[in-house]
């Protein structure tokens, strides 16, 4: 095992379309309840059609949770992240004198704003108090400014995989004393770029995605936004706060294969996978679990699945495997972060994660995953999350270090 | 953890091509607020069929880090970091406005895809078939030093790797149209050189630039100078306090400095906090600015730090750089300091190699 | 070559941005994937696209691609065949 102090998760928020809180979250996935539906708050002219995971609550609605006043401009990436930092940050007194970065993520940041009002900032000055919410760094300054988080503050773009890497850094800032605490994730709202890009792609299905199976049509968008607050083991110990889980291990690979296709042969996803254990020190044989990233697109799955094959040694030693992503839809930089969240239940629940909607299994790959919610032991689990440019990363969560 | 990052080969594209190319004392006059790049020959290190659809950002990227690789002399490497503050913009409008003329129907993928931030980072593993670690960050003006603090870390990680750490931007078209709504640029007189003395005028002169470096944990012969420090704060009270903070820990104090690069911009709003700094803590030391000839945009300081290189390699700084009448003597270690719209902070130190 | 196959190869050439490649080799029986244009899987999605706009047939399915795009002789049959 690994000598430098590993980083423990003391500390975690989410929302999604199957919640607005960890507890809520929890509960849908226990109870196989979906949060896909046909999209109903953005406009667009997909708006009744296109199945997505999407949050059913308004802006307006969201600034009035947070108590921030209308005339302030958020767009909905930041209110959704703002939302999950709230319930990550409940525990953590700032006061505390620990050194503490913020590592965001995002791929859409203040577009949902900036489409909404492309021609309205030159038409009338109503809302031009929007334009500095474009790029993907602003909300995460928002966050900074609002917690008080100053030691260190970054925004992390790589496309689906972003927050798994923005997971990655803090881990990686702990290990080597350059932070104390961590507060890491990402946040992505629904919007008529990405909803209207992935159409253009042929990718979205028009049905419920069906993650892993032989007949799938493509992915379902979603949005999310989630935090996990990464502690060094002694920061946690002198805290006194039980660790949620330990973040083991991280990698991250590039395809190098195709601008959005993920390669043949999955050697990406493999080299990320492999990157991971062996910063974990684990053999892949002790991975109880896998949150596969599964968006259900035919590339994707058949991809991710071969490097799951290769990694294990055989379609017979793959681990239980499941793709969340039926639950909430593909929810873009947010994915690598709430699956972490997810897979933090999967330990403290002690249990596999249901894949839903699936009937047939890939006939070239010969694996299934876990349809239902079953409870076993759960030590390790490894989750996976692949973005555009072949960007593959890798995380291993444990439940002791 | 301090980790120098040793600089063997740098590749920049700028405004001001004469100026990176050694230092020159040669530099481009504008009469506009929106500056581009010069374009290089791209099909020289591009072939056509790579080229046809990349934006200007990932051509630009993908070009300087082919140089870098070159100046290094290296085939490959084993990470990718980078930065940028905006991505790939053009073809993050040219979606927009596809969806709003066509009522979201009959859109092209092509600007969807490259509107990805990452891109830059994906196109220059993709051509050169790196499977290595692969980083985007994208958070305002320390996008680069941010990239830079992975790099470090990186490399105490991976003490044997090579990396392409680099950052960049490229101008929009209707993006600038919100900057000017939202008073950012310099709609009085917009020029290059842009005039630093006071009173001077609100606003910036944007502009667009990459720079690629290959980098290391250890020297070499090939090696040309080394970052030895990086630091980011969004926001400064005692300005004083943090430099000088930042000295102590890299061991050195501000004599020990022979130049100081500071971000001024012309923007009358935010030059004085250079000023104040110019007066004050480095008030006896030789001060040069740059981006009165680069132009504003997040990364810039990536083609800063391009162009301290050069300063460092030819050991002279460009008159028309120079703020005040110090005369460096030997140039050993130059300090940039930038800031953007009084926030995002950074400091970056570098060195000449071998010492 | 017929007014079709001229009309597609300009519109490819504008679409897929090609203009600086040396295209006097581009005939109406060049293979466009694999070994001879050597286009990709984001250019059949711009052709899926271009059927749509330019002639008003709908590809649903991108894997169809592959066979009609062959060349632009190929592309021109179909076009003739299922114009609506």
């Amino acid at each position: 095992m690994t000598q430098a102090p590993q980083a423990v998760v003391s500390g975690m928020g989410v929302v999604s379309a199957i919640g607005l809180t960890v507890a809520e979250n929890l509960d849908a996935l226990r109870h196989a309840r979906s949060g896909i539906r046909p999209l109903a708050l953005i406009p667009s002219v997909h708006k009744g059609k296109l199945l997505v995971g999407e949050i059913p609550l308004s802006n307006v609605e969201l600034y009035g949770a947070l108590g921030i006043p209308e005339d302030e401009a958020y767009t909905r990436t930041a209110l959704l992240a703002l939302l999950a930092m709230q319930e990550a940050m409940a525990e953590v007194d700032l006061g505390d004198g620990r050194r503490t970065g913020l590592i965001s993520a995002t791929t859409v940041g203040g577009m949902d704003a900036t489409e909404r009002y492309y021609d309205d900032y030159l038409e009338s000055p109503a809302h031009r108090h929007f334009i500095p919410t474009h790029p993907c760094g602003h909300f995460t300054e928002q966050i900074a400014q609002r917690y008080g988080i100053r030691n260190y503050v970054t925004t992390i773009s790589t496309a689906c995989s972003s927050a798994a890497n923005a997971i990655m850094l803090g881990a990686r800032m702990i290990r080597a004393g350059l932070l104390d605490r961590a507060i890491v994730g990402g946040a992505d709202s629904l919007s008529q770029f990405t909803i209207n890009g992935f159409n253009s792609l042929m990718i979205y299905s028009d049905t419920y995605c069906a993650p892993f199976d032989e007949h799938r049509k493509g992915l379902n968008l979603g949005e999310a936004a989630a935090f996990l607050v990464l502690e060094s083991e002694a920061t946690a110990h002198e805290l006194e706060r039980t660790p949620l889980a330990y973040v083991s291990g991280y990698g991250n690979a590039n395809d190098a294969f195709h601008q959005t296709a993920s390669s043949d042969d999955g050697e990406g996803a493999l080299l990320a996978m492999q990157s991971a254990l062996k910063v974990a020190g684990l053999p892949p044989s002790a991975i109880d679990y896998v949150n596969a990233h599964g968006t259900a697109t035919p590339n994707n799955d058949l991809s991710e699945g071969k490097a799951l094959v290769e990694l294990f040694g055989g379609n017979e030693a793959v681990p239980l495997f499941s793709s969340t992503k039926a639950f909430t839809g593909h929810t873009l930089a947010a994915a690598g972060a709430i699956e972490a969240v997810y897979s933090i239940l999967a330990l403290s629940e002690q249990a596999v994660l249901p894949n839903l909607n699936f009937n047939t299994p890939i006939a070239e790959l010969g694996i299934t995953p876990q349809t239902e919610w079953k409870a076993t032991q759960v030590r390790h689990v490894l989750s996976n999350s692949l973005g555009f440019g072949g960007n593959c990363s890798s995380l291993v969560f444990s439940k002791n270090p | 953890m301090t980790q120098t990052i040793y600089i063997h080969g740098v590749g920049a594209i700028t405004s001001q091509p004469e100026l990176l190319d050694g230092a020159t004392d040669e530099v481009r006059a504008y009469q506009q607020v929106l500056v581009p790049a010069v374009d290089p020959d791209y099909k020289a290190l591009i072939p056509a069929l790579q080229l046809r659809r990349l934006n200007k950002s990932m051509r630009m990227a993908l070009y300087a880090a082919r140089v870098a690789m070159r100046e290094a002399g290296v085939e490959q490497v084993d990470a990718i970091v980078t930065g940028t503050g905006l991505g790939c913009l053009t073809d993050s409008e040219r979606f927009v406005q596809a969806m709003r003329e066509n009522d979201e129907q009959f859109l092209n993928p092509t600007p969807f895809i490259q509107s990805t931030h990452n891109m830059a980072a994906a196109t220059i593993a993709l051509a050169i078939g790196c499977k290595g670690y692969n980083m985007t960050y994208v958070h305002n003006a320390t996008s680069m030093e941010a990239a830079m603090l992975d790099t470090m870390l990186y490399l105490c990680e991976h003490p044997e790797s090579t990396v392409l750490m680099g950052g960049g931007d490229e101008l929009g078209l209707r993006t600038p149209q919100f900057w000017e709504q939202a008073g950012y640029l310099d709609t009085v007189r917009p020029q290059v050189p842009t005039p630093l003395t006071s009173p001077g005028t609100p606003g910036e002169v944007a502009s667009e630039g990459s720079a690629f470096f290959a980098v290391s944990a250890k020297e070499s012969e090939r090696t040309v100078a080394k970052i030895t420090g990086v630091k980011t704060a969004h926001d400064v009270t005692d300005m004083s306090a943090w430099i000088g903070h930042f000295l102590v820990e890299h061991g050195i104090g501000i004599g020990d400095l022979d130049l100081v690069m500071l971000g001024y911009n012309g923007d009358n709003r935010y030059d004085a906090i250079y000023r104040s700094v110019g007066e004050g803590i480095f008030s006896d030391l030789p001060q040069a600015a740059y981006k009165h000839v680069l132009g504003e945009y997040d990364t810039v300081v990536a083609s800063g730090m391009a162009l301290a290189v050069q300063i460092l390699v030819h050991q002279r700084v460009p008159a028309v750089l120079r703020l005040n009448s110090y005369e460096p003597g030997r140039l050993r270690r130059v300090l940039l300091y930038n800031q953007r719209r009084g926030k995002n902070h950074s400091l970056v130190l570098m060195q000449t190699a071998g010492c | 070559m017929s007014e079709l196959t001229q009309e597609l190869k300009e519109r490819i050439i504008k679409q897929l941005n090609l203009e600086d490649i040396t295209l006097d080799d581009l005939q109406d029986d060049t293979p466009l994937f694999g070994d001879g244009l050597g286009l990709d899987s984001i250019d059949a999605l711009e052709l899926i696209v271009m059927l749509d706009k330019s002639y008003g047939i709908k590809l649903a399915d991108p894997k169809e691609g592959r066979k009609v795009f062959e060349t632009i002789q190929t592309m021109a049959d179909y076009i003739e065949a299922n114009r609506p």
